[in-house]
């Protein structure tokens, strides 16, 4: 079934600046650029309900220097040192400074934080911050920040919002970011919407792997978008591995959950953390931890269970009350869907993809190398996390550069003046969307390529890494990429069809599996959460570096840019 | 821990083809696993049975709010509900009510999320205040006070199973929780401004508890509405002049009604009912309720009970003329002091007069009675009369015999079914009766569908028919093809008589309160 064409070309839509993701980070450049002047004419697409976006997850905190005691400069070397020395140290810098207005700002806005006895925002020990400094909702951090975002949001006069509505592309000619086309869901059609400036903050897209604690939705897509459009992608190797995973869905069990003191036991009743990080114990930095359950599991020292050895997070020693008053989500959580109340007994868990630190390459002030186009949030690498970030220090970047990236575009909008979208590119892009991939007439279905990406990546693409595997992974992944071409949607109606924006979606997240595992077998070193059993120590004489992933016909090219340092040397990581 | 036993179970899909303009009904079989959610469900049909079943999900944690439909009739969300916890071999699913369906299980959120800009869901403050650089202080006590409203995600559950909400106008529970939770917040400056965007609809909810009940997050949005039209009246100004009305009336003449307390008695006279004024004590304190006492229509209900305690020679007294309002629909109201100085005064009845029991017509009184201080103060045993004669019959001092050869459902009063949990008695009742065939509407029991009466809304009435919950009910018996609506509260006799009349069915359909069967099956 052929389409005829629907692009909306000819009514294109304007706006000063488009936001493409309504996440922590979207909502919070959305909210700058429209502060910046009421003249500005601010829109912000989102494939969800902004509210319904993957940041509602986030759980333990949002890490900020604000308490006596503590120091930036501590901040940014916990965030350095986490980050295995991979981070841009003026980047941490500039972000651990920006951070407390942030957290402070929210407050002012109506974020119920959790308070110290006399009334200030209080703070939670998390994995590799020297320092107690996660500011925190309960368990519920994210979908607290989220609600504040919104409700400013929806409040600023001058953003529009398009609400489920899927981006597909973005249009860059001569290096200048123009426009870009998206779905209107409800009514399944195309249009062209033209912007002086443009802002990516779509997330991360840890749906690549099977076990995740990500949201359905959460698929990485502006990074594609962005990597076709000629923007490089920046250490994609770099995915975080949370140590706890609920089995058997993936869902998130915050680390505040150790934060507030919980143990992780093997099958022999051990805190086997005291044989890998006997200081921090289960407060090491997550890739530390990871690695340590994977090794118990491997041995034959995780749990059994039906859904295969896991590790147990013990809560029941923090006691009922404390675990209802600081947890109650995960207290949920475990009841409903692990079957497990933690009061009572362990929580089953084991590590689960979690976080992109890689992302579309992105300067300080969010700049990606097109003009007119940033980036901002997990689904932008800026780079503050290196190669392992900590915990906490996610919703504070989407927030610290969820506001540069709005002040930015705002401040290049106000001094350009309004773009031409080449219509050949709109043609082109809904030929692909609606020809190729809805009209496309083969017998591949969208979930079994899918799951097979996902059993793929997380077979030979998880925590340790070899090259025979990483090979292998490549090698299965690029026929998956030509299977998708003969790809059948069934749903052939045009209003909301989920079964089209799926099949966009492994699109999208099959090109970001690729460049995870090139860039996986590329890196012959092991450094933080990139461990290769082949190259099993740090190499910073030559890997001291970033990966920069461009996208070609014959797959990605590979490019590296040096790290900036600017007053931590590398130097062992132990904790 | 889960296990992987495994069981077949049956999906009914109630399903909506927007470009044909079509709905149908799809039904899958899934063989569940325990553990496995409503969504992963719905997952399984999609990736192996039916690619093109739309639905609406992401987080799968309870966070996001996407997935919220119907289940058998009650709101749920597909990723916090496992399958074979519902225990139950069939399930029929239907999007989510209120809210205009797209495709399938996908809804148009926007009327919804319209709700949440008129709230102005952030903090009012004045801008110089916003501008310090330091956060606000607020102590973990004060937090307590709005945490558990806070924590919305906005999934429209409460929405989707609010009659309040067919009123397009009605700001709906969760836009009013979060209006509340901004009020109590310590931090908030914008009470009176909050309390006008609030008054002007908060008057369409019924207190009927389905948003409670129905909320993923346990918020208990009825009692903040409850909260909220407290603080409304405290401010005065903005109360509706209906409204006004019922306290003034209640203030002066103890009952919403404005009757002369002296003529409460008047639909006993004859019938030489005794009065615990003048006897001082009885096993039966007969609580009449000021519906019953002073309403023609509901009279008779007063004197069916009347009757059958007759027929089984209990020793019955009332409260004659010294009964007052129990306060039920003046506290809903939002009038706590009103409230107090009512029950203040049956509660001292009470403790004067030597009774075993209290039975009561209407399960306002009814819920009042055992949930609401002062009442709970003094040890009461209170019986709805639904569960009274239900126990006549189980011990066979009460036997209908004449039969009643009727079509017939049953209507659960809110405060009856959803606030108390009494649905099996009125069923039983009506099940005993020789010849009546008891038909259940779809909305039924937990997941049944209020009249519209409670929270004072009976006298407060002013929405246009479509938008009257009592029309929208006798819709549906009407639709069912019966010949009795039964009921067991003067407030739903007179809601949905009101509506029978309205949709100019009444030689079709007819209001019974049970009562009033039960005394014709004798």
């Amino acid at each position: 079934m052929r389409y005829t064409l629907k692009v909306r070309w000819m009514e294109t839509i304007t706006h000063d600046i488009i936001i493409v993701g309504a996440g922590i980070a979207g909502l919070r450049a959305a909210i700058a650029a429209a502060e910046i002047s009421n003249k500005i004419d601010v829109s912000i697409l989102s494939k969800v309900h902004p509210i319904r976006s993957h940041s509602v997850c986030a759980q333990g905190g949002t890490a900020a220097t604000l308490r006596e005691g503590d120091s930036y400069n501590l901040h940014a070397w916990d965030t350095v040192k986490g980050s295995d020395f991979l981070a841009d140290q003026n980047v941490a810098e500039f972000f651990v400074k920006q951070a407390p207005k942030e957290v402070i700002t929210l407050e002012h806005w109506g974020c119920p934080w959790s308070r110290t006895p006399d009334g200030k925002i209080n703070q939670r020990p998390f994995g590799g911050h020297s320092f107690p400094r996660a500011c925190f909702a309960a368990d519920m951090t994210g979908l607290h920040e989220m609600h504040t975002l919104y409700g400013r949001a929806v409040m600023q006069e001058n953003i529009t919002f398009y609400n489920e509505w899927f981006a597909t592309s973005i249009i860059i000619q001569n290096n200048i970011s123009k426009g870009l086309t998206a779905i209107e869901l409800k009514t399944g059609e195309m249009h062209a919407l033209r912007a002086k400036a443009i802002i990516m903050a779509t997330g991360g897209c840890e749906r690549i792997y099977a076990f995740t604690t990500f949201s359905h939705t959460a698929t990485g897509d502006g990074m594609t978008i962005a990597y076709r459009a000629g923007v490089p992608l920046k250490d994609m190797e770099f995915i975080q591995f949370h140590p706890t995973g609920l089995v058997p869905s993936g869902v998130l069990i915050t680390e505040g959950a150790r934060g507030e003191g919980g143990y992780l036991i093997n099958a022999d009743g051990e805190r086997f953390m005291k044989r890998y990080a006997p200081e921090k114990m289960e407060l090491a930095p997550r890739d530390i931890i990871a690695r340590a359950e994977t090794t118990e599991i491997q041995e034959g020292r995780g749990l059994d269970g039906p859904y295969g050895p896991y590790i147990a997070l013990d809560l029941r020693h923090l006691g009922e009350e404390k675990i209802k008053e600081r947890l109650p989500l995960i207290h949920d959580v475990a009841i409903k869907l692990g079957g497990v109340n933690p009061v009572e007994e362990p929580i089953p868990i084991k590590p689960a993809a979690h976080y992109s630190m890689g992302g579309i390459h992105a300067n300080i002030r969010t700049e990606t190398p097109a003009s007119g186009l940033y980036a901002a949030g997990e689904g932008a690498c800026l780079s503050i996390h290196g190669a392992n970030r900590l915990g906490t220090n996610s919703t504070s970047d989407c927030l610290v550069f969820g506001f540069v990236a709005g002040e930015e575009a705002a401040k290049y909008a106000l001094s350009k003046d309004s773009r031409e979208l080449p219509q050949d590119k709109i043609l082109a892009e809904e030929r692909r969307v609606f020809d190729q991939v809805l009209g496309s007439e083969g017998d591949e279905r969208v979930s079994v390529l899918r799951d097979e990406m996902r059993r793929i990546m997380n077979d030979k693409v998880w925590i340790f890494r070899r090259e025979d595997e990483l090979q292998s992974a490549l090698k299965e992944i690029r026929q998956l990429k030509k299977r998708f071409k003969s790809v059948k949607i069934e749903d052939e109606g045009r209003s909301f069809n989920t079964g089209l924006v799926a099949a966009l979606q492994l699109d999208f997240t099959l090109d970001l599996a690729e460049v995870t595992i090139i860039s996986a077998l590329a890196r012959t070193e092991s450094r933080g959460a990139h461990s290769r059993l082949d190259y099993p120590k740090r190499d910073d004489e030559n890997w001291l570096k970033h990966t920069l992933a461009y996208h070609t016909k014959e797959g990605p090219r590979l490019e590296y840019i040096p790290v900036t340092i600017t007053k931590w040397p590398p130097s062992a990581r132990a904790y | 821990m889960v296990s992987k036993k495994e069981k077949v179970v049956e999906f009914k899909i109630r399903r909506f083809d927007p470009e044909r303009n079509e709905r149908y009904l799809s039904t899958y079989k899934v063989p569940t696993l325990m553990g496995m959610t409503i969504l992963d469900a719905l997952l399984y049909i999609k990736d192996n049975l039916d690619g093109t079943l739309t639905f609406r999900h992401s987080c799968r944690m309870g966070q996001c709010g996407s997935c919220g439909i119907l289940v058998n009739g009650k709101p749920i969300l597909a990723c916090y509900t496992q399958v074979l916890q519902l225990g139950v071999g069939v399930l029929e699913i239907e999007p989510l009510p209120n809210l205009p369906v797209i495709k399938d299980l996908v809804v148009d959120f926007n009327s919804f999320f319209e709700k949440f800009v008129k709230i102005k869901p952030i903090l009012i403050r004045a801008e110089e205040e916003l501008r310090k650089p330091t956060e606000f202080v607020q102590t973990p006590n004060d937090l307590k006070k709005y945490w558990d409203e806070s924590i919305c995600v906005k999934c429209s559950l409460c929405y989707g199973s609010c009659p309040a909400a067919i009123d397009m106008e009605f700001l709906g529970p969760s836009s009013l929780t979060t209006n509340y939770r901004f009020i109590v917040d310590t931090r908030d400056d914008g009470l009176s401004e909050r309390l006008k965007t609030a008054s002007e609809t908060i008057w369409l909810c019924t207190s009927c508890s389905s948003c409670t009940l129905s909320c993923p997050k346990e918020i208990d949005c009825a009692t903040v509405l409850d909260n909220e039209r407290g603080l409304i009246v405290e401010e005065g100004i903005l109360v509706p002049r209906t409204a006004k009305d019922v306290l003034t009336s209640a203030l002066k003449h103890h009952n919403p009604v404005r009757m002369s307390p002296a003529k409460r008695t008047e639909w006993s006279s004859g019938l030489e009912i005794k009065e615990l004024p003048t006897t001082g004590k009885t096993d039966v304190l007969y609580f009449v309720g000021c519906l019953p006492s002073y309403d023609a229509r509901n009279q008779e209900i007063a004197k069916s009970i009347a009757q059958i305690f007759r027929k089984i020679d209990v020793d019955f007294a009332t409260l004659g003329n010294e009964e007052w309002c129990c306060g039920d629909h003046i506290l809903r109201l939002g009038e706590k002091g009103l409230f107090e100085m009512l029950a203040e005064h049956n509660a001292s009845l009470f403790k004067k007069y030597g009774f075993n029991r209290i039975v009561t017509i209407s399960p306002h009184c009814y819920h009042t009675f055992k949930n609401d201080k002062p009442y709970t103060d003094i040890r009461l045993n209170v019986q709805h009369y639904t569960q009274f004669i239900s126990e006549a019959f189980k011990n066979g001092r009460l036997r209908p015999v004449k039969a009643i050869k009727k079509k017939v459902t049953y209507h659960d009063p809110c405060f009856l079914g959803k606030r108390s949990g009494i649905y099996d008695e009125p069923r039983e009742i009506l099940k005993a009766i020789p010849g009546l065939e008891l038909v259940e509407m779809g909305r039924s029991r937990e997941n049944s569908f209020c009249c519209g009466g409670g929270a004072g809304r009976i006298w407060t009435e002013e929405a246009t028919p479509e938008n009257r919950p009592c029309v929208n009910r006798a819709k549906e018996a009407l639709e069912l093809g019966v010949e009795v609506i039964a009921t067991a509260c003067p407030f739903c006799v007179s809601t949905l008589e009101d509506a029978v009349k309205v949709l100019d069915a009444e030689d079709k359909i007819v209001v019974k309160d049970i009562s009033e069967l039960v005394k014709e099956a004798l």
